[in-house]
């Protein structure tokens, strides 16, 4: 009794040691790329540097509601000021006018940005026209605002500017900010972090709410989010949530269940001990190999690692009365260990896969199968108490063992069963395959509603298209830029798209900065030129010397380069847009409101690989593509292995058809129901898959075993029907969820289970 | 702007019956009502840092009924601005006109329905949005308009209209800059002044007006 307590407390130590030094060491990523397999095409390749990081998916958009208009405006501008100052953000714009746009020592850059010298000189008969109109400003409503600039700025260089840069298609300004069509502010708000990272982005909402709340007088105002980021943290909360929910209930039920068939809770408490010994060992294994996890690794792994729980459930239900927990073990060892040994012998292929995560997840599952198992062997048994029920003594297992023995088992059902399983996978109603992981994970229809309306308001770019355009160096990609300017303008007129944001928006290429700066006149001529169009005009005199030292300033700069530029927020935005190659330079170009991709991609065609249109969710869909196809080659690898180890272990190909044979034959049939039901399979299915061929495989071990003892048969179907009463019981939960993903999981494991056990009575239980 | 708007109330004001009012704000106020359409002639001198001399537009100005405005500049540029539905458009020369929505200038809106009221003679929706004080008599008043809302006062210190009897003759509007605009209308619209006005001169001008 007292070593049986020992041991126990060495055991809980270790657990707890283990455990801490997985907290300490291993680091969780939630950036998607990381679970992903490594890009081939150069549009996957641009796709992973993109996915999360393009201009579009790292943009949330953001309404406020829910009060008078002028306080809207002002905590517009609050907001806006506060995401400025957070580095979370890279820029937060709301349709001020923002004066720091171009910095006091850019601002003489001016003219070489504007496209005005390329149709006006600086000559007295523009200026006069210019400034006839600046006099007729000041009588006008404009006045107020215009007052401060005019000095410096009577050409109003810098409002063409911001008009240059504003979004193509702005909403309607109300109180100097973006209001949408009912009456909420509008803002636009990039983060600096990936769009796909729920963790990035989680802290980047959490400190947009607070920067909220923060503001004076909120009131009873209410702030709205959509956009990429916002959903990924929201799917990724409510998939937690559900998942969390359903975990406790089936939890519980799994207790009771337990409870009810070994009527000894100290018993089922230790029995939870192997799994989470194996849990824990896995995590400190991908903790000590790599250093950092993918969330989803954890996920399937854990899920995978649901078939460790038999393996204490079998101890259980073998123990004979009159026999000591050790003892039942040692006989039960052999079959255990074959099962544990083959399961992890197939995981070794998810090693060759070349992808990152599938390999950590072989690391995870193989290293808490075998923790589950050798604990199960040494350590269970030692702790378990002395006091115990014999199942076999159940009156109710002999007829349902005898019941079982008479069912007719007709040689050719499997084969039959196989045959029409065929036929049904051939004729499938819907696509084999789901490639887009999204639809596992749906955004409501309500908010996907909502972010379309705020998305058409506020211009902002589609997530999914993007133009590329290449050229061997970023000056390149600026000038091809601007020649395809007039192209996609004359789209934007013909509803191709409804607008095109490219880098050359912000930063003329050097040719055409320096033709603009040739047009400026020197100091001498644009005085005169000054004074023979103010003459008849009531402008003091030498009102406007601040202009003449500008253009005297910016006939002697060097050209904007995205180098030199990229110390402004505009700068940023440019560099974003900018992605260097080894074969040359990439310019990405953001679109809005694609309603003809064919017509896009026929444009992208006549510029000879100079433009591309690249379909980001294609590209995404590929790169599924290509994981699936290393998953099921790693599978199939897998079984291959399974096989060998299991006629190895049972030194008989016989005895290995029935143990293998209903496996097979269940795998085939769960793929069957689900596509003859118009399921779609995806990686989520595969993985489902995997763990019931693992849970089937036990069940199909155990009955294939010869007994000469009636009693240890009642034992097994005891330890088996627990098995599958369980798995039914935590995945036929999973399969009544509302999301699509724990849906498949749970549904797929669920079926998987039925068959698995209906087979292996059918196909491998021993006869007597 | 505001001077715009100015015009406008002067406008709908100067054919109000003549009657012998107290310098009362609010009864002031309640007399200025009068029919639509209503045009008169203006001449506005505009004052700023900007500026060697005063700007002087002469042109009309016509109040349609309530939200509806024209100002039409004859001289020295042609000029044609109207107010409609919330929206404002602007034409200049031959031009095409621009358009732009009053929301855009929330203030504008505010000056709109305060003087909206003065027209209506609803002294009590215009104290909604200005502070009112009265001095002088019925003959040769003077009405100090002043903004409550802090984003209107940053843009427009005061405005003083002079008037006699029912009729405003006169709007002086100080910008918050220090500028300031005179709109001279009604029989003051035709007033003698010098090739250089001054600020003084002018607003002995608008007290003459008022005190015949």
């Amino acid at each position: 009794m007292r070593s049986r307590v020992a041991l126990l407390a060495v055991w809980l130590l270790a657990l707890a040691a283990l455990a801490a030094f997985a907290w300490h060491t291993l680091r969780i990523g939630t950036d998607l790329r990381s679970f992903m397999p490594p890009p081939q095409t150069p549009d996957q390749k641009l796709l992973m540097e993109q996915i999360g990081e393009g201009p579009g998916s790292r943009l949330l958009l953001l309404s406020i509601d829910g009060a008078p208009e002028a306080r809207l405006a002002e905590l517009s501008r609050g907001l806006a000021a506060a995401l400025r100052a957070d580095a979370r953000f890279e820029q937060a714009i709301n349709g001020a006018f923002d004066p720091s746009a171009l910095d006091e020592k850019l601002l003489p850059y001016r003219w070489l940005l504007s496209p005005t010298l390329d149709t006006h000189a600086l000559d007295a008969e523009y200026l006069a026209d210019q400034l006839g109109q600046r006099v007729e400003d000041l009588a006008s409503p404009a006045a107020t605002l215009l007052k401060p600039l005019l000095p410096r700025d009577p050409t109003l260089e810098v409002l063409a500017l911001a008009q240059r840069w504003s979004p193509p298609k702005a909403p309607i300004v109300r109180d100097g900010v973006w209001f949408s069509s009912d009456g909420a502010a509008l803002l636009l708000a990039q983060t600096r972090g990936a769009g796909f990272d729920p963790a990035v982005q989680g802290a980047a909402i959490d400190a947009l709410q607070a920067a909220f709340r923060a503001l004076p007088d909120v009131g009873a105002a209410k702030l709205t989010i959509s956009g990429p980021g916002w959903f990924t943290v929201l799917i990724n909360e409510r998939t937690r949530g559900e998942a969390d929910r359903i975990g406790l209930v089936s939890t519980l039920g799994f207790v009771l269940l337990l409870v009810l068939a070994y009527r000894s809770l100290p018993a089922l408490l230790l029995a939870g001990l192997p799994v989470l010994s194996g849990g824990l060992a896995g995590i400190a294994a991908l903790a000590l190999l790599s250093g950092s996890a993918h969330g989803i690794t954890l996920a399937f792994g854990f899920t995978l690692l649901g078939v460790a729980q038999e393996y204490p459930i079998r101890v259980l239900s073998h123990r004979r009365a009159g026999e000591d927990a050790l003892a039942s073990v040692r006989a039960l060892w052999p079959l255990l260990a074959t099962a544990i040994v083959s399961a992890a012998i197939a995981y070794l292929a998810f090693l060759a896969s070349g992808v990152t995560g599938l390999q950590q997840l072989a690391v995870f599952t193989i290293a808490g199968l075998l923790a589950a198992g050798f604990s199960t062997r040494y350590l269970l048994p030692r702790v378990l108490p002395s006091r115990f029920h014999d199942v076999a003594t159940h009156a109710w297992l002999a007829g349902a063992v005898r019941a079982l023995d008479a069912l007719p088992r007709p040689r050719w059902l499997p084969w039959l069963l196989a045959a029409l399983g065929l036929v049904v996978l051939w004729r499938a109603p819907g696509p084999t395959w789901e490639n887009d992981l999204a639809a596992l994970t749906p955004v409501p229809q309500d908010l996907l509603l909502r972010d379309a309306k705020l998305r058409g308001e506020l211009g902002a770019p589609d997530v999914r298209y993007l133009l590329v355009l290449h050229a061997a160096d970023a000056d390149g990609v600026l000038a091809l830029s601007e020649s395809i300017e007039p192209r996609l303008d004359a789209l934007v007129q013909a509803h191709v798209l409804d607008a095109a944001e490219l880098p050359s928006r912000y930063l003329p290429s050097l040719a055409t900065q320096r033709a603009r700066q040739a047009k400026l006149p020197d100091r001498a001529a644009l005085e005169q030129a000054l004074a023979a169009a103010g003459a008849e005009l009531p402008f003091r005199a030498g009102l406007f010397a601040p202009f003449v030292d500008d253009v005297e300033a910016a006939r002697t700069l060097e050209p904007l380069t995205p180098a030199t530029f990229a110390s402004s927020p505009l700068g940023a935005r440019l560099a974003a847009m900018l992605v260097a190659r080894e074969d040359g330079w990439l310019g990405l170009a953001t679109l809005s409101g694609v309603h003809d991709a064919a017509a896009l991609d026929a444009f992208a065609a006549s510029t000879h690989g100079a433009v591309r249109l690249l379909d980001l969710k294609a590209a995404s869909e590929s790169l599924v593509v290509a994981y699936r196809e290393r998953i099921l080659r790693a599978l199939g690898l897998a079984l291959g292995l399974l096989a060998l180890t299991v006629v190895v272990a049972l030194r008989s190909i016989r005895r290995a058809w029935h143990v293998l044979a209903p496996m097979t034959l269940a795998t085939v049939l769960v793929v069957v129901v689900e596509r003859a039901s118009g399921l779609s399979l995806s990686l989520f299915h595969l993985v489902a898959v995997t763990l019931a061929a693992g849970l089937g495989l036990h069940y199909a071990l155990f009955f294939e075993r010869p007994v000469a003892d009636p009693a240890e048969a009642r034992r097994t179907l005891h330890a088996t029907l627990v098995c599958v009463a369980s798995a039914l019981l935590v995945f036929g939960l999973q399969a009544l969820s509302s999301l699509p993903v724990l849906r498949a999981i749970g549904l797929t494991v669920a079926l998987g289970v039925g068959f698995h056990f209906c087979l292996s009575i059918l196909m491998a239980r021993a006869r007597r | 702007m505001p001077t715009l708007l100015a015009a406008w109330v002067a406008t709908t004001s100067s054919f109000a019956a003549p009657a012998d009012k107290s310098p009362d704000a609010a009864a002031l106020v309640a007399a200025l009502r009068r029919d639509v359409p209503a045009r008169t002639p203006y001449t506005e001198v505009r004052f700023s840092g900007l500026l060697e001399r005063p700007l002087i537009l002469r042109g009309e100005l016509e109040y349609l009924g309530p939200g509806r405005l024209g100002k039409r500049v004859d001289t020295p540029y042609r000029e044609q601005t109207r107010v409609q539905d919330g929206e404002a458009s602007v034409q200049r020369g031959d031009r095409p006109p621009r358009t732009f929505s009053l929301g855009q200038a929330p203030e504008l809106e505010g000056f709109l329905r305060g003087f909206a009221a003065l027209l209506g003679g609803d002294a009590a929706t215009l104290a909604a949005d200005f502070t009112l004080s009265a001095s002088g008599d019925a003959h040769a008043w003077q009405l100090v308009l002043k903004p409550r809302d802090a984003r209107l006062a940053r843009r427009v210190g005061e405005i003083r209209v002079d008037g006699s009897g029912d009729t405003p003759l006169c709007f002086v509007t100080r910008e918050g800059d220090g500028d300031v605009a005179v709109l001279l209308v009604d029989r003051l619209a035709s007033a003698k002044l010098p090739a250089r006005p001054s600020q003084p001169q002018l607003e002995a001008i608008c007290r003459s007006g008022a005190a015949p």
